[in-house]
């Protein structure tokens, strides 16, 4: 373990600005020795960390390390083998309504339907969500993904980096205040990692609690308020990004792969 | 209000997406069409009455039609992951079940039109005695099997042997509904009174039922990790 214990308390204050504690989603985030296997491989291995609300957290590691399950068990996509989540000291319950309207998740998988229209996909995912003035966000987050000239357009006619932007837009439509992202730039164009990047930095609005998954060390560690490193299903690194290098990390990230491997 | 909005909204994306695709709905007339014009020429109506065996062979066809159309259900939810979007949402689990149940009984439903047409045409029968008794029967009887197939057709989805495995696990509990429907529409095709096919119709709506309780609330457990 390179750093000191996961808490993302240490050290962030000064990267964004404190969230709400009026609102029920200023709670950490909490992991309790979460752990999952898939028959003898523990994909996740006893990972306890702490999050505060508002923080934009980027998970590195290997391929194969348990980032993307790890993920899965946050939106309750998995359940856990052993261990809990927690919001504050409470209970967190991942398959309930309350969580589901709560978090926002955006995969390798668009989750859209190629046959539907980029409106008609969104219009889909917004009743499921029983959104008000469902037409008006529609309109808002094509624009805001740059696809309002396609919104009338099949999905399979997308090229891979419009699909993407459709499904980040899918993410956010319900507005969440935890999003996680699994690889949001994996297979992008330039446009299209520009539009997303945009978009990820207006999450950074102390009000969201973000967890990205991602091989890109750049730019994830230039959204990051803490970065942590997962290997081989544990969290080997856990630490503020504000005191981090861009030009040192890679270096770290590879000590860290290397003595934890 | 949200339950019914959500129910909603899954019947129409998968009605809408038929509508573009028509894949099942090509696959099952396809099959149904096919069924009948080999029936017609495999069958010497001089030596069997047509009338005799088309009850079983109408039953027959929509069970293999619908097993074939609703089998591949799970199959177009995999497309780029978008059933797991829908896990994540807080639709709840019966409501997604009971969609798909609408409009994959939507799909069986306009095949069992067909089937009879087809039927009709070639075994020339005779539907004027009770002709909305005859789709009451079918109607029941395709609300119990889509029950049953969706239910199904979930559970093969999740395994190795996919939408071939969907036949092996409800083709047995079909034989009660196959039993009572078909007995219920040899009677109906026979001119027999609507009283002889009162007790086929409650059992087919017992079955139905039935299904669609077991379904409902089994349905998040064959979906969910």
């Amino acid at each position: 373990m390179r750093s000191a214990a996961p808490d993302s308390s240490v050290g962030a204050a000064s990267a964004n600005p404190p969230p709400d504690p009026d609102a029920a989603s200023a709670a950490p985030l909490r992991a309790v020795g979460l752990v999952r296997t898939f028959g003898a491989q523990r994909a996740v291995d006893g990972v306890s960390f702490t999050l505060e609300s508002g923080r934009f957290l980027s998970l590195f590691g290997p391929n194969g390390a348990g980032k993307s399950t790890l993920l899965r068990l946050l939106s309750g996509a998995l359940r856990p083998t052993a261990g809990e989540l927690r919001l504050g000291p409470e209970l967190l319950r991942t398959r309930e309504p309350g969580w589901q309207h709560r978090i926002g998740v955006l995969s390798h998988q668009t989750f859209l339907y190629g046959h539907l229209t980029a409106r008609e996909n969104l219009r889909f995912f917004g009743d499921l969500y029983d959104l008000d003035d469902l037409e008006e966000r529609i309109d808002a987050g094509l624009a805001a993904v740059d696809l309002v000239a396609r919104g009338d357009d099949q999905v399979r006619t997308y090229s891979r980096g419009m699909r993407q932007r459709l499904a980040l837009a899918r993410t956010l439509l319900h507005d969440p205040d935890v999003v996680l992202l699994d690889e949001p730039f994996t297979g992008l164009d330039a446009h299209a990692s520009a539009v997303l990047k945009g978009v990820l930095e207006a999450l950074r609005d102390g009000r969201r609690t973000v967890v990205m998954v991602t091989h890109n060390l750049t730019e994830g560690l230039e959204m990051a308020d803490i970065a942590a490193i997962q290997v081989r299903g544990r969290l080997a690194y856990w630490e503020s990004a504000e005191g981090l290098e861009a030009a040192g990390f890679p270096g770290l990230y590879r000590e860290t792969v290397e003595a934890s491997a | 209000m949200t339950y019914l909005r959500q129910l909603r909204a899954v019947i129409r994306k998968d009605l809408l997406q038929e509508l573009r695709t028509k894949q099942r709905l090509a696959t099952m007339g396809g099959f149904a069409v096919l069924v009948g014009v080999l029936f017609n020429y495999s069958i010497d109506q001089a030596i069997v009455a047509a009338q005799d065996i088309a009850s079983g062979l109408i039953w027959m066809t929509l069970v293999f039609a619908g097993v074939m159309g609703v089998g591949r259900t799970f199959e177009l939810e995999a497309e780029d992951g978008a059933f797991q979007g829908v896990l994540l949402s807080p639709i709840p689990r019966d409501a997604l079940y009971l969609g798909k149940v609408v409009s994959n009984f939507v799909l069986v439903y306009l095949v069992v039109l067909l089937v009879l047409a087809v039927f009709g045409v070639f075994f020339q029968l005779d539907y004027g005695n009770h002709p909305f008794m005859l789709l009451a029967v079918l109607a029941v009887g395709a609300l119990g099997f889509v029950a049953l197939a969706t239910l199904f057709g979930a559970v093969s989805s999740g395994t190795a042997l996919g939408e071939t495995l969907l036949p092996i696990l409800v083709f047995p509990l079909l034989v009660p509904m196959v039993v009572y429907g078909a007995s219920g529409t040899s009677r109906l095709l026979a001119g027999r009174p609507i009283a002889e096919v009162e007790g086929n119709l409650r059992m087919l709506a017992a079955f139905a039922l039935v299904a669609l309780f077991a379904g409902a609330g089994l349905f998040r457990f064959v979906v969910e990790d």
